[in-house]
């Protein structure tokens, strides 16, 4: 029976996808389940996030310093979900900055990150009723396309207008080191979150985001009911692959290989 | 007028988004010629539409740039020197091709060597780092200035000989606790990255649209 099943999605599903494939599907369920449940009125307590508390306390520190917030979402384009995260947070740091009269600057490596970085500004000051204070290519440096030029320009970008807080959320690799410590030097407070270079962001920064916080903050940032709903169902998947894990370990040390083989490894 | 347009524009755009990430979903999970087809044919689509972009992006780069001059703006002199940088660039690589010697020369001897020299500065920016973090303020810092000392102690050949546990406490460190570290984070942030594609799917994720929105 079980390997009549396993030729039969053998011929439709790719080899050694099959586990991939469900996973998603139920990631996608469970998402679904607690947006709808957010979308009937649920209130989901989420955990504070100290790098949270600090972006929006930074935001107050730049006011009371006469100085900008900056924020650097990496060095990937518009398709990495890093990067995403980074301008999400970046839209609402820029609007409550544009309220109070802060300037957000930016500076990205990739092009079309400095296309939507410019449009996130504007749109913020748009919304803040201050659109005469928008100019293009004033809040936005773009440095080129390489992952060294943007770090040594972003470097000296903050050496020239000595933010009070730098916001370091996205992909990055060696070279947030460069940024990250010119950073330090000139007294910012410093927030970050990656997923691939977290070490150098912790040695950097003075508040973390840790692995997937920075996906939970750029929902919670925004403080909409059914987007932090979204963070409930990303728990429930993380238990899901926790029990994976210990089922896994349990059946691994008594002498089947039933889950890895179900996984397609 | 104007404005039905730019919804029209946005709603077709992400239709195309979302053919497109449902072509390529099911050509990496399902054995189907006719998918494989429709995402390959987005993917040349995508490759048009960059290098459409390249053209548009140097186009903003000059009028932007050219307008900062005139007005002798800050960074005025850069500007300039990028501007005559990117001729030059593209004249060269027309006329001698960019897989000519010459042009690749002239390459690794600009772009690769300045490279090589910020690589180079990386060590200094870190021991600087590394000074910053051992200043041991918190119990939390001081766990990681510890394990980081055990990795230093690892590398370092002339430490290894009177203290030979030291070999073995960095590699139960970095085969231990930073690799099960390292797996999570890669864990979660994978299930974090599905969450944060359905929240997109969804329309949650708005970021900049969002303030757009308000207006």
């Amino acid at each position: 029976m079980i390997t009549t099943i396993s030729s039969l999605v053998g011929q439709i599903v790719a080899q050694g996808r099959a586990f991939q494939l469900a996973m998603v599907v139920i990631i996608g369920i469970l998402t679904y389940i607690a947006y709808y449940l957010g979308k009937e009125g649920k209130e989901w307590e989420i955990r504070p996030l100290e790098a949270l508390e600090a972006t929006y306390e930074g935001i107050g520190r730049a006011a009371e310093m006469g100085r900008p917030i900056m924020m650097l979402p990496g060095i990937s384009d518009l398709g990495n979900p890093q990067t995403l995260a980074g301008l999400t947070l970046f839209g609402e740091v820029s609007q409550q900055s544009a309220e109070i009269g802060v300037e957000a600057i930016a500076s990205a490596s990739d092009s079309s990150v400095i296309t939507a970085v410019e449009a996130i500004v504007r749109s913020s000051y748009t919304a803040a009723g201050k659109p005469e204070l928008y100019s293009p290519g004033k809040f936005v440096r773009w440095f080129g396309g390489d992952q060294f030029a943007y770090a040594v320009g972003a470097a000296g970008h903050i050496l020239g207008d000595k933010p009070a807080v730098v916001l370091y959320v996205g992909y990055f690799l060696f070279d947030v080191i460069v940024s990250g410590d010119t950073g330090a030097r000139v007294g910012s407070i410093q927030i970050g979150g990656t997923l691939g270079s977290m070490n150098m962001i912790a040695m950097m920064c003075d508040y973390i985001f840790i692995g997937e916080e920075i996906f939970a903050a750029a929902a919670s940032i925004t403080r909409d009911r059914e987007a932090i709903a979204t963070i409930a169902g990303q728990d429930w998947v993380k238990l899901l692959a926790l029990l994976v894990m210990v089922v896994g370990v349990i059946l691994m040390a008594a002498g089947s290989d039933v889950v890895s083989k179900l996984m397609g490894m | 007028m104007s404005a039905t347009i730019t919804y029209v524009r946005t709603y077709l755009v992400r239709l195309l988004i979302i053919i497109g990430l449902v072509a390529t979903l099911a050509s990496y999970y399902f054995v189907s010629p006719q998918v494989d087809a429709v995402a390959n044919e987005l993917n040349i689509w995508n490759m048009n539409i960059m290098t459409f972009t390249l053209f548009v992006g140097i186009f903003t780069i000059f009028s932007r740039y050219i307008k900062s001059v005139m007005d002798r703006s800050k960074y005025w002199p850069y500007m300039l020197y990028g501007m005559v940088l990117i001729i030059v660039w593209i004249i060269f690589g027309t006329y001698t091709g960019i897989y000519s010697d010459i042009y690749q020369t002239a390459f690794l001897s600009t772009k690769i060597t300045l490279h090589i020299a910020i690589l180079g500065q990386l060590i200094f920016f870190m021991t600087s780092a590394a000074y910053r973090l051992f200043r041991i303020r918190t119990m939390r810092t001081a766990v990681f200035a510890i394990c980081a000392m055990a990795i230093v102690a690892c590398n370092a050949p002339w430490l290894l000989g009177p203290f030979p546990i030291v070999d073995k406490i960095s590699f139960w460190l970095l085969d231990n606790p930073s690799m099960a570290g390292a797996r999570a984070l890669l864990l979660t942030g994978g299930i974090g990255g599905v969450v944060l594609g359905i929240r997109l799917l969804l329309g949650l994720e708005k970021g900049a649209l969002r303030a757009t929105e308000e207006v």
